[in-house]
């Protein structure tokens, strides 16, 4: 295995089609400017790419069949190179990273570009693209109607039945994430809300709010990976990759997923996140605690209080009282997207798993500004998407 | 005068018996299937041997969330767009089902005693189109 080093990131600023940032950009636009600040980061020249990974997109681009890595190749000008587009609803960015990854580490390529963008259509995303009644997702839409909100909504309020959470904690997740914007040039929500303007703000799925739920946005992210010893001929302090993995849910998984499954005989959570967040630290060699921020999935804010306790950054029912204490902001002792996250950006969804390796990055070398966490020696990236798929990653300095 | 009735997605569920799930259960490591599957999908289970069952009948709501706005297609629901309660339920027979639920919010709790019914979702052509539902027992 070669050691993989991250050598430049990119990002094109979020925002919503139409709009001042992004306005009728094509995703290929969204995504050739993210890459040409990542190869500009890194020293790199498009020639010296030796492949490129990226993010299929359902919704744009991609001559309609997901790839979207072949308009970037061809956007930047062919060189013959291969080309893998991953998809993995959601969670295609955290897989094209892994792929790009791996691909280095075993030493089949010593530069990669890695890449997700999206175009968003307007409103709640339709997860079912095909009206087939094999499809289970097909099923759950017809006969039940149970968008990702009404999901998300369903673990929250059991989290309320469980730890005795307060909408009132929930809300101040949202305060603490668009505090965290405030001043990062990618965001899409760069101003404070007040716990009153949360509160204050229409159920989208009773209990969550529309604060509290990402919105869907347009945006872009790349990363430039490379062999460490290649690295050596740019930089003298890049940014280590320690490990990335991808998961899968297991067959115990009695989350709301599907039309039904088995009734579970104890608590049930998110396998697949679990699963590829305990394989990064175990791969690694780097334990929950030794963590100097999180970069989590929180297309809402009920995943800020859910996931550090499932694996292990503290103690089951210690979240709320960790935001409460304002321990997951940048300065506290678990900061928890310090980016300001899907809540403050929206979800570009393909490009997410990029966009955290970009923070990470930022964040490792020092760079983020007034959202830096203090000493950030150690960075953990989490993404899940549809059908069960699950992505994690450490970066290091 | 009643109205002709329709499932949502025919194949999946009968009005006999008070309404019931047609799914199936394996023989041999006792997991129950719905919709059912053409073989059991348990990795620890070297049999497979499914049989046909139909679930319904009592539950207890393990959690719940409303539908404040109109979901995207593939939805289908009758102008205009009125929010409905989502159930996670887990019934007796041991499979927890996701389905709307008869009543408001404001009547739910974690942990309360319901039942199947089928009831329509929409309507369309003069046809009630049904789907399998939860009210508070």
């Amino acid at each position: 295995m070669q050691e993989v080093v991250v050598l430049g990131v990119g990002m094109h600023r979020f925002g919503k089609t139409g709009d001042a940032i992004v306005g009728n950009k094509s995703v290929t636009e969204l995504c050739r400017a993210a890459v040409d600040m990542a190869l500009k980061d890194a020293g790199v020249s498009w020639r010296q790419i030796e492949a490129v990974s990226a993010a299929s997109s359902r919704f744009s681009g991609g001559k309609g069949w997901g790839l979207n890595g072949n308009d970037i190749v061809e956007d930047l000008g062919c060189t013959g190179i291969p080309v893998f587009n991953l998809s993995a609803g959601c969670a295609a960015g955290g897989n094209a990273f892994n792929v790009g990854y791996s691909m280095v580490a075993g030493g089949m390529y010593d530069m990669v570009l890695v890449v997700g963008g999206e175009v968003m259509p307007k409103g709640m995303i339709q997860t079912s693209g095909v009206e087939d009644i094999n499809d289970p997702e097909f099923l759950r839409q017809r006969c039940v109607g149970m968008p990702g909100p009404a999901f998300w909504a369903t673990l929250a309020r059991r989290r309320m039945h469980d730890h005795g959470t307060t909408e009132a904690q929930l809300a101040r997740v949202t305060v603490k994430a668009r505090k965290c914007a405030v001043g990062n040039p990618y965001a899409r929500f760069q101003k404070e809300v007040s716990i009153d303007e949360v509160l204050a703000s229409p159920y989208v799925s009773d209990p969550l709010r529309l604060f509290e739920i990402c919105p869907v946005s347009n945006g872009a992210a790349a990363a430039v990976i490379c062999s460490a010893a290649m690295a050596r001929r740019f930089t003298r302090k890049p940014v280590t990759v320690a490990t990335s993995t991808v998961a899968t849910i297991g067959f115990d998984d009695a989350l709301p997923r599907s039309l039904a499954g088995p009734v579970p005989s104890g608590a049930s959570f998110h396998t697949e996140a679990k699963a590829a967040v305990m394989r990064a630290f175990e791969r690694a060699g780097i334990g929950p605690r030794e963590v100097s921020f999180t970069e989590l999935q929180d297309n809402t804010c009920y995943y800020e209080l859910a996931f550090p306790e499932e694996w292990g950054l503290c103690e089951p029912g210690e979240a709320e009282h960790l935001v409460e204490a304002g321990e997951t902001a940048p300065s506290g002792r678990m900061p928890i997207n310090p980016s300001g996250g899907f809540v403050s950006f929206g979800e570009a969804t393909t490009a997410m798993g990029v966009f955290q390796i970009a923070e990470l990055t930022w964040q490792l070398r020092g760079e983020a500004g007034a959202r830096q966490v203090p000493g950030a020696r150690v960075g953990l990236a989490q993404t899940n998407g549809l059908g069960g798929n699950a992505t994690a990653a450490i970066l290091k300095r | 005068m009643s109205e002709l009735r329709e499932p949502c997605v025919p194949g999946l569920f009968t009005e006999e018996e008070g309404g019931r799930l047609l799914g199936a259960r394996c023989r041999s490591c006792g997991t129950p299937y719905f919709p059912a599957p053409s073989h059991c999908r348990n990795p620890a289970c070297a049999g497979s041997e499914l049989v046909a069952e139909a679930f319904g009948g009592a539950g207890t709501l393990w959690s719940y969330s409303v539908a404040n706005f109109a979901p995207p297609a593939p939805h289908k629901f009758d102008a205009p767009f009125r929010p409905y309660v989502i159930g996670v339920v887990d019934l007796d027979a041991g499979l927890r089902v996701v389905g709307q639920m008869l009543g408001a919010a404001s009547e739910m709790r974690v942990g309360a005693r319901v039942e199947l019914v089928i009831d329509p979702i929409s309507h369309e052509d003069g046809k009630a189109f049904t789907s399998w539902k939860f009210r508070l027992a």
